[in-house]
């Protein structure tokens, strides 16, 4: 099962600070009164971030600087219990504010098409990259990089080069991103982005953001990472297919889809949507048991309204027969009324009809899924 | 000739003597599958179905002259197995396995790039050329043999359109997943280029999910160097942004890279049918090829 690996910027900031990237001072909080107490430690004025796995911050007011310890507490109290783009807030970043004389951009990223790490950078930080390459691509410059040879300090230095960057900036900046490379490679990132980074007014760098995310197929080297699954997934459906070891993504209508393929899942929802509007979106992967079915059935029907479930299995790899027979044990055992459509091909396909057949559900023996979807608006109509 | 491989391909597997390679090593020899060796570390001198196991690659093609490999490695053990492969002179490697670390596949596609190997997947369901041979664990029987080919990012969704095009009449010649990571080893083009050039295959049909540029880039090069008839299904099209659709590769960024709509536009701009589900896909074929 995939897992979205985005780190908390201060996760991102920790990993920054062991390359040798400089951070500014900060501490992590998760009520006022110790927000104010951090903020005394750090001294006056501090910016007090909402920890949270989505961009817009600032938009939300989850970002605010504070000039006194009585608006650190007032403002840490508002943040700590409200919400970015349906995230709530549970932890806080105070960090020393601090002067900046110039913003710069960071990045390495997967060029997925031609399968290479890519470094982006750019002297006009502070701003989304993706705006920036539309408003300003002259502004960008991205370099694929060796994942063999790796990023060499020559080549980091060009970089900056061609930014307009020169002298102690240069060295300064281009050793960052190498250090950043690192940090890439090192914690198998799908991205590792600093965005700013900034040069003080006192002519030091700090990296003022971070935003990581890590290849969650990776995570069996990266135990000492030590990252919890808390706040990552907030869905308690979608936590609950991961349980068991399904792709469940929760989605606004009230048609259930269980499918034994990823492809195959997307092509059935886009199929249901023509009509109706699907529940969910799941996948079983090859490792249908009648036990897994049985738990996938109490899954899918744990979202309010459900109006019928629609199954697309193929018998592959899976022996869609085991699956028939834990479908049709969870509709006895909980005595499922509504409408329940199988299509089911492939090898052992007459046994599994009739075990399904047997205990009421409607069974597609067409075989393109447009037909079953019909079959089973007919039934929502009160059809057969 | 069919693409990648045929009845004669002799073909290895490596991670042959875990369960899910025992049972696939007897399916696919089932299918017709000329399957020579099996490798396994530490278990060099066992039998499995019938076949030698070796303790590494470069044993496999000097005692059995093994040419293609099929890999059911654990996530962990890819990377040092494909170069191992690699260095050993397979020419074709089909990676089965499921959530190979990203860096690892960049990794092992820059150290393929200077050598004449073709990789396929990870996360491939398998190549497999109808009636013949197959590499990975595509059921035989969900395909039947016939001329065109199928370049598909997933399993199920494969046999969805192979079985409908067999109501039509259309078999397939080879049918290749390609898998449905975000990063693979071969590209959709570069296989697309392979149909092209093959005797045996009149038309093809890219069996596409959303994510990524793959279908991007193939338009660009359809436009430029295709002939034969391209028809193509794209899976997807009410995914959310931001979520990841089951594969790992299956999600629209916030850029608004790898939607439907920008895949489905890009190929009708280059003249390629787009069937809106999977079943249409015959009616699409059947347009290039009327009855006699």
């Amino acid at each position: 099962m995939k897992i979205d690996m985005r780190l908390y910027e201060f996760e991102g900031i920790q990993l920054f600070r062991k390359e040798g990237i400089p951070v500014p001072e900060h501490a992590v909080v998760t009520n006022p009164e110790e927000a104010r107490e951090k903020a005394q430690e750090i001294g006056l004025p501090v910016v007090l971030k909402a920890q949270v796995l989505t961009g817009g911050r600032w938009l939300a007011g989850g970002v605010r600087t504070a000039e006194s310890l009585d608006d650190v507490e007032v403002y840490a109290n508002r943040i700590l219990g409200s919400s970015v783009r349906g995230f709530p807030v549970q932890q806080l970043m105070v960090v020393r504010s601090v002067n900046t004389a110039r913003e710069f951009y960071l990045g390495i990223t997967v060029d997925d098409y031609h399968g290479t790490p890519l470094a982006i950078i750019s002297a006009e930080g502070g701003v989304s990259i993706n705006m920036l390459a539309k408003e300003r691509p002259a502004a960008i410059i991205s370099r694929p990089i060796s994942i063999i040879r790796g990023l060499k300090p020559s080549a980091a230095k060009r970089m900056c080069r061609e930014i307009g960057l020169s002298g102690d900036e240069l060295i300064s900046v281009a050793g960052i991103l190498s250090a950043l490379y690192r940090v890439f490679r090192k914690y198998d990132a799908l991205v590792a982005e600093i965005n700013p980074l900034v040069r003080t007014q006192n002519g030091a760098y700090l990296a003022l953001d971070s935003k990581v995310e890590i290849d969650d197929s990776s995570l069996f080297r990266h135990s000492d990472l030590n990252l919890s699954e808390e706040g990552r997934i907030l869905n308690p459906l979608e936590k609950k297919g991961r349980e068991i070891g399904v792709s469940y993504l929760e989605l606004d209508g009230d048609i259930a889809i269980i499918a034994s393929g990823a492809g195959l899942g997307m092509a059935t929802m886009d199929i249901v949507s023509r009509r109706m509007r699907p529940a969910n979106f799941l996948e079983t992967g090859g490792a249908i048991t009648e036990e897994l079915l049985y738990k996938v059935m109490d899954l899918v029907l744990q979202k309010e309204g459900i109006r019928a479930v629609f199954i697309n299995v193929y018998g592959g790899i899976n022996p869609i027969h085991e699956g028939a027979k834990g479908i049709v044990r969870y509709m006895q055992e909980h005595g499922v009324t509504i409408p329940v459509v199988a299509k089911a091909l492939g090898n052992r396909q007459e046994e599994t009809w009739e075990i399904f057949k047997e205990h009421g559900v409607h069974v597609v023996t067409d075989v393109s899924t447009e037909k079953g979807i019909e079959q089973l608006g007919r039934l929502l109509e009160g059809g057969t | 000739m069919s693409i990648l491989l045929n009845r004669d391909t002799k073909v290895l597997v490596q991670g042959i003597t875990g369960r899910i390679g025992r049972v696939q090593t007897k399916w696919m020899m089932e299918y017709g599958t000329n399957i020579v060796a099996g490798v396994t570390p530490g278990k060099g001198g066992e039998v499995v179905e019938g076949i030698p196991v070796y303790d590494t690659v470069s044993e496999a093609v000097a005692r059995q002259g093994a040419e293609a490999s099929v890999f059911f490695v654990p996530p962990p053990g890819v990377k040092e197995a494909a170069m191992q492969t690699i260095d050993a002179g397979i020419r074709l490697i089909v990676v089965v396995t499921e959530y190979v670390p990203v860096q690892d596949v960049m990794e092992i596609r820059e150290y393929a790039s200077d050598t004449n190997v073709q990789i396929i997947g990870p996360t491939s369901p398998g190549v497999i050329t109808v009636g013949e041979a197959k590499m990975g664990i595509m059921p035989g029987n969900m395909f039947t043999p016939g001329r065109i080919g199928m370049i598909s990012r997933s399993g199920t969704l494969s046999y969805e359109v192979s079985i409908n095009l067999a109501t039509g009449g259309f078999g397939q010649s080879t049918v290749v997943g390609i898998g449905a990571d975000p990063v693979v080893f071969t590209n959709l083009s570069e296989l697309l280029r392979l149909f092209e050039k093959d005797d045996r295959t009149d038309a093809i049909v890219i069996v596409g999910e959303v994510g990524g540029i793959q279908e991007e880039k193939a338009a660009e090069f359809i436009d430029r160097w295709m002939t034969k008839p391209v028809v193509a299904y794209i899976a997807g099209l009410n995914a959310p942004a931001e979520k990841r659709m089951g594969h790992a590769g299956a999600i629209i960024q916030g850029d608004g890279k790898g939607t439907p709509q920008s895949k489905v536009a890009a190929l009708r701009e280059v003249g390629v049918d787009i069937a809106t589900y999977p079943a249409d896909v015959v009616g699409l074929i059947q347009r290039h090829f009327p009855p006699s």
